[in-house]
């Protein structure tokens, strides 16, 4: 690699003295001629920056074209040759070097012609560059092509100087109007361009479009005879001179962006917060729009980092995406702007660099997701529990309860049928009829305890006055609650109000118990307080803990208070979200 | 005594109907849902209507809204809700409509045909009834054990009694021959005597009535 690029240093500097010494013996004096200081500046700019590029982005095509447009340049100025046939080739190819800064300058920064219309302006500077010299000369000589001072065209085989000049007109007119497409395209490019796109560009899209500016100004004083003397050619190669230059800058640039990696390493050493981690790596690739995204195996899909499901950008250019491997597995994509494609080898390197610290990223995110999954079964399993006490309670109503009262009708009835002298028959019935009606009770007591009806039906404020009223030890109820909660928050704050009342009835020895239920949205508080000898402990019975878990399926929480001798205080909170 | 039986519960519909007949009732009809009661009402224009709190569709209180539906449009029926729950908010709620003609009571209280057959025959006589285990809830369990109903004069017990039978204060006023205002003012001192607050949807009258019925 390095001995070819040796190589063509040594033709292009072979090449480049042949130039200059035309250059310096030029023996006419035309407005459009560069002069040795201006044949030297863009030769050795174009030479310099296509050298260096090529060998610092060898798979960017930039490099090669800009050598090539070097070695144009300098054939270029094998029109200042006395030979005739020598002249001649210098003749048809003085203007290829302008496709070549076409090419340059629409195809950067990706070293592609990306666009069918692209592909054509270039092919169209050729023609007009080549072809229609090609054209002009097969009818004109000296005067014909403009230069009078010039040796004979060998390739001439009509004698029509005046055609020749009108071919040489619409050469310049169609030039003129090529330019300005491609000022236009450039205009367009910068205002579609992101941010980071234009930061980048901006050098060489400025260049270009002043070189193409004064290229206009060339063909307009031209055409006019001259009315600017040399001002629009100077002003011309002086900017095309600048933009191989402003594209080796971009490279280099972007050789230094690189370099940000070492420092994004050292930061990565510390610990950060995944938002840290974001920021480290938007600085280091210089796109703040930068977005993480975490590769969760189990289930095949990235997450954010808080767990939430991302579909990676396709094909359309909004944004763009690049996949970090460890050992072959991906285990996070950056989303980032297109712009960072054409550097593919810096967000390379970003990633080798950050690739562990995206891989505990992504453990911890994949345990956020497992996190919000298990909450949601434990929320789903409270539910299906309500759901199933609702159908057990149904089934006894419908079922059971209402045998029982039948037969309690039947008993009914024979008693009343009774003859008067039946012997011991009917405080047999009576007794049967007091049993039966102590277990309906019993019966009722225990549905009423799988699934308060009043509840679903009345809602909490309603659900909590009846258990107060019914509870053993007298309760002092304060309810500051205003509108109907989840079905789920309610079932928790009224089972948890009924444990814990059980609890003070049986273990405190209190003469009596205040329950407290306020909502401060979005959180439900409830505080069951007895006055009894404290000293409960915080395990409980197996009906608290069994509430705790149903608290906390719902993302709230319980505390026990109970100092002893003074009272048991039982606090649930649960958000109503 | 006409009465109707509404039940979505075929064998307890029917047993009740066959019992009530056993009593003495003229069971005029027989309905399975809300709809059906209210038009039974309109056709058969019974003395008492005995309704099952929970029926279809929703299976929760469509038995207490028609109730209340049956108290607006045709005052007269008494009614008599039956349910498997112990539900004094019910009770209350029921109540609020008027206590004269209206009784709450457990379901299973049906196995006493005696007390059943008074029950629905005060009913009809435009009292009240009120089940003893939802009053027993409704009771304030701190009361001091020298009930106040104890420390009501002579006078203020006739009101209340007459209260219990869902009269108003000007109809107590004219069967007590003394003005509507005197009445109020004896209202007033029952209230405070039976320590009933002032409370926003007025319930004071109920209690006093639940009370008064609680003691009997």
């Amino acid at each position: 690699m390095s001995a070819r690029l040796s190589l063509i240093a040594v033709a292009g500097a072979a090449a480049g003295a042949a130039a200059l010494w035309l250059a310096a013996h030029s023996s006419y004096d035309r407005p459009t001629e560069p002069g040795v200081a201006l044949t030297f500046v863009v030769g050795a700019s174009l030479f310099i920056s296509g050298l260096l590029s090529w060998r610092q982005r060898p798979d960017n095509r930039l490099g090669p074209v800009m050598v090539c447009t070097g070695f144009a340049w300098f054939a270029s100025l094998l029109i200042e040759v006395q030979t005739g046939w020598l002249y001649t080739v210098g003749e048809a190819v003085q203007y290829v070097y302008v496709a070549g800064f076409i090419y340059i300058l629409l195809s950067f920064p990706a070293g592609r012609l990306q666009t069918t219309l692209n592909r054509c302006l270039v092919m169209a500077a050729l023609v007009l560059g080549v072809g229609f010299e090609l054209a002009a000369m097969l009818f004109g000589d000296r005067r014909g092509l403009r230069c009078t001072g010039c040796p004979h065209n060998v390739i001439r085989s009509f004698a029509d100087n005046e055609r020749a000049l009108k071919i040489l007109d619409l050469q310049r007119i169609l030039g003129g109007a090529l330019a300005f497409t491609v000022i236009c395209l450039v205009v367009l490019r910068w205002f579609r361009a992101s941010r980071p796109e234009r930061r980048a560009a901006a050098p060489v899209l400025l260049a270009g479009s002043i070189a193409l500016l004064a290229l206009i100004g060339t063909i307009v004083n031209d055409e006019t005879g001259n009315p600017f003397d040399r001002a629009p050619a100077e002003i011309f190669f002086y900017s095309f001179a600048l933009v191989p230059l402003a594209v080796l800058l971009v490279f280099l640039q972007r050789r230094l962006a690189r370099g940000g990696v070492a420092g994004l390493v050292v930061e990565l050493g510390e610990p950060t917060a995944p938002a840290g981690l974001r920021e480290a790596l938007a600085r280091a690739l210089n796109d703040p729009s930068l977005e993480l995204a975490f590769w969760i195996p189990a289930e095949s899909r990235y997450v954010d980092p808080d767990g939430l499901p991302v579909v990676l950008p396709g094909a359309e250019r909004e944004r763009s995406s690049t996949v970090v491997e460890r050992d072959g597995q991906p285990i996070a994509a950056l989303v980032h702007d297109p712009a960072l494609d054409h550097d593919a080898e810096l967000v390379r390197s970003v990633c080798a660099a950050a690739a562990l610290a995206l891989e505990n990223e992504r453990l911890h995110a994949e345990l956020r997701a497992q996190l919000a999954e298990l909450q949601a079964s434990r929320a789903r399993l409270v539910e299906a529990t309500d759901a199933e006490r609702r159908r057990i309670e149904r089934d006894l109503h419908d079922g059971t309860q209402q045998r029982l009262v039948s037969i309690a009708m039947s008993l009914g009835l024979l008693e009343s049928k009774l003859p008067a002298g039946a012997a011991d028959a009917p405080a047999l019935v009576r007794e049967t009829r007091e049993a039966l009606a102590l277990a309906l009770a019993e019966l009722r007591d225990l549905t009423q305890g799988i699934h308060p009806t009043l509840l679903a039906e009345r809602g909490l404020p309603a659900a909590l006055d009846e258990l107060c009223r019914r509870a053993a030890l007298p309760v002092q109820l304060e309810l500051k609650l205003d509108h109907r909660l989840p079905d789920q928050v309610e079932s928790a704050a009224y089972f948890f109000t009924s444990e814990a009342l059980t609890n003070a009835a049986k273990h405190s020895h209190a003469g009596s118990v205040r329950v407290r239920a306020s909502i401060d949205m979005p959180v439900l508080t409830i505080e069951v307080a007895d006055d009894g000898i404290g000293g409960a402990g915080t395990g409980g019975g197996s009906g608290l803990r069994g509430l705790t878990d149903r608290i906390e399926a719902l993302g709230g929480r319980m505390t026990v208070s109970s100092p002893p001798g003074r009272g048991t205080t039982l606090r649930a909170e649960i958000p109503c979200a | 005594m006409r009465v109707v039986v509404a039940d979505d519960a075929v064998i307890l519909r029917e047993g009740l109907a066959r019992l009530l007949q056993e009593a003495g009732f003229d069971v005029v009809g027989l309905a399975a849902d809300a709809d059906e009661l209210l038009e039974l009402v309109e056709s058969a224009e019974p003395d008492v209507a005995i309704v099952d709190i929970r029926m279809p569709p929703t299976h929760t209180d469509e038995g207490l809204r028609a109730a209340q539906e049956i108290r607006r449009r045709r005052p007269a029926t008494g009614i008599l809700v039956l349910s498997q729950h112990v539900h004094p908010r019910y009770a209350l709620e029921l109540l609020r409509s008027g206590t004269d003609g209206i009784g709450y009571l457990l379901k299973e209280r049906v196995s006493d045909l005696a007390e059943l057959s008074s029950s629905i025959e005060r009913i009809g006589q435009r009292g009240s009834v009120l089940d003893p285990a939802v009053v027993g809830q409704l009771v304030d369990k701190r009361r001091p054990s020298n009930d106040p109903l104890e420390q009501l004069t002579a006078r203020e017990r006739e009101v209340l009694a007459l209260m219990a039978e869902g009269r108003s204060n000007r109809a107590i006023g004219e069967r007590l021959y003394v003005t509507e205002h005197t009445i109020e003012k004896h209202v007033k001192n029952i209230f405070a005597t039976l320590r009933l607050p002032p409370s926003p949807d007025d319930h004071r009258r109920v209690l006093a009535v639940v009370a008064y019925l609680n003691a009997q």
